[in-house]
């Protein structure tokens, strides 16, 4: 179980959390929405300890990551898988490489079985005679569904997802959706999704939340998302640049 | 009033100067304990190891050989030239070549060299990955960034910066030789025996120790700057040149320190 109580992080004088909360029990798909730049990928990077909180408690499996020895930093590693939002594969490394490297690193698979794994992970996001390739020379949703393949390759009972589908042609995102729904049922693994794509997020989540200047402002299953009069949650669904989150300047006068 | 020199009032003024000051020194202090941790544990990768050596050693030579034999020529004819000033003949120009090559020259141009090679190569190179989060990734996967990219770059670095300071010292003194023979008309004997009848072992060892002590100047701040880069593409080329600037001073500075702590011990 993933339990995050009461984050708080800032840069300088700008708060981005303040006080977040969040628990996901296993086999459960959390989806984590909000507009651009409140937060999300913070937020998800907090939770794998990437970023330190200046408060709040962090703990996987009972183990708290803020504060936990390297052996148990080790067995967190092993249990929680993190795809970039930016992809974030190693350039000097061909695909086939990046995808090995989890199993290099994580498990005492040998060098037939991390074949197989890689070939069948690359398989199930889609890709096929890539492996040989470096990541210069795929495109922008290639290199997305070569580090969800990356993630998934050595079995984490957590992945957090940061936007896994956005930049991908809609049957691409819905093949990524579709598997973290197989993952979710064959092997119980846990998700936490950031994502702004909200067929998919209907698809896949039990859960769905909003966060909003640093707070979680709504949380709920996607049915009652759907009928919600939180009127922050409803412009954002429906998309629409009128709602009580004003972002410009709607009279459009330059100069 | 009297002016004084308060170290309170200067830390007052500094405050956010210091603090960076010692939170770089004590992040630099940790990632080296952390790669000798590494050493000492052999947690080493041996395939990344030698092709860092053959990146550091090997690719590096043809500059040392070609810098390294211009110095040496360029030191015969002036000390050729004073010397025919002096006294009416060149003196000395074995002498003060080969002395000049092993003690001083060879160590710091070739550490500058390769600074200018390898330490930008690698500060650009962690840089990168760390503005595109691959430190992150590597992280996440279960792997030290230390481990995995310091360690084989640290022991390419400590091993081959001395093999090519030799290199450079037996090319710089056949620069040498080839104009004492052209220019001076000296035999190769009388070049030969100037240059290598008053040095000994110590000599020899006076320049190798500096050259190990310049290899971990280099890799080191190489690592920290990539290891600690900021700001995108922009923050990579801060990097590189702080990296290449820092290690170059900080090459110079201590060769002055170095010195006169070896000739303390008389190793000279
Ligand atoms: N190192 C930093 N220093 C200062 N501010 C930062 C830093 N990193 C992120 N921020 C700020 O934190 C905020 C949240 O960033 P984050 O990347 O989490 O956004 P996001 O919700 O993931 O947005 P998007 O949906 O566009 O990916 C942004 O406003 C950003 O400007
Ligand atoms: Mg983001």
């Amino acid at each position: 179980m993933i339990r995050v109580e009461n984050i708080y992080k800032s840069f300088g004088e700008k708060s981005i959390l303040c006080g977040v909360n969040l628990e996901v029990c296993s086999g459960q798909t959390f989806v984590i929405v909000g507009s651009s730049g409140v937060g999300k990928s913070i937020f998800l990077k907090t939770i794998v300890g990437l970023i330190k909180p200046e408060s709040g408690i962090i703990t996987i499996d009972g183990i708290d990551i803020t504060k936990c020895i390297v052996s148990d930093l080790r067995k967190i590693q092993k249990k929680v898988g993190y795809v970039f939002q930016e992809s974030a594969l190693f350039d000097s490394l061909n695909v086939f490489e990046n995808v090995a490297f989890g199993l290099r690193s994580l498990t005492n698979l040998s060098e037939e079985e991390i074949k197989n794994r890689v070939t069948k992970c690359l398989t199930m996001v889609g890709l096929k005679n890539v492996e040989h390739l470096k990541p210069a020379n795929l495109s922008g949703g290639m290199k997305k569904r070569v580090a969800i393949a990356r993630t998934i390759s050595y079995k984490p009972n957590y992945i957090l997802y940061d936007e896994p589908t956005t930049g991908l042609d809609p049957i691409m995102s819905d093949v990524i959706s579709d598997l973290i729904i197989s993952l979710k049922k064959y092997l119980n693994v846990s998700s936490v999704v950031v994502t702004h794509d909200m067929k998919s997020a209907y698809k896949i989540a039990d859960r769905i939340m909003m966060l909003y200047e640093g707070r979680i402002i709504f949380s709920g299953t996607p049915e009652e998302v759907k009928n919600t009069d939180n009127e922050y949650v409803r412009q954002f669904v429906e998309g629409s640049s009128r709602g009580p989150m004003q972002q410009i300047d709607r009279t459009f006068k330059m100069g | 009033m009297k002016k004084t020199l308060n170290v309170f009032q200067f830390y007052k003024a500094n405050q956010a100067f210091v603090y960076r000051l010692i939170e770089g020194l004590g992040k630099a202090v940790w990632m080296v304990l952390e790669t000798f941790a590494c050493i000492f544990k052999l947690e080493i990768n041996c395939k990344s190891t030698i092709e860092q050596m053959v990146e550091v050693g090997w690719r590096s030579t043809p500059i040392v050989i070609l810098t390294s034999f211009f110095t040496g020529m360029v030191l015969a004819l002036q000390v050729g030239n004073a010397t025919s000033n002096l006294f009416n003949e060149p003196v000395y120009v074995g002498t003060v070549t080969g002395f000049s090559m092993v003690i001083e020259l060879g160590p710091v141009l070739t550490s500058i060299v390769v600074t200018g090679r390898v330490g930008a190569a690698i500060t650009a190179e962690l840089g990168t990955m760390k503005v595109t989060e691959q430190l992150d990734a590597l992280y996440t996967l279960g792997t030290s960034p230390v481990k995995y990219l310091a360690v084989s770059r640290f022991l390419a670095c400590f091993f081959m910066l001395p093999i090519l300071t030799v290199i450079s010292n037996i090319v710089g003194i056949y620069g040498g030789l080839i104009l004492s023979t052209n220019t001076w008309g000296l035999s190769t004997y009388t070049y030969l025996s100037q240059s290598l009848d008053f040095m000994t072992v110590r000599t020899f060892i006076h320049g190798f120790i500096k050259s190990f002590f310049f290899a971990l100047i280099m890799v080191i701040v190489a690592c920290y700057k990539g290891f600690n880069t900021e700001n995108g593409a922009e923050g990579v080329g801060k990097a590189v040149t702080g990296s290449v600037m820092t290690s170059i001073v900080l090459i110079l500075v201590t060769d002055y320190f170095l010195t006169t702590l070896l000739v303390a011990l008389r190793i000279k």
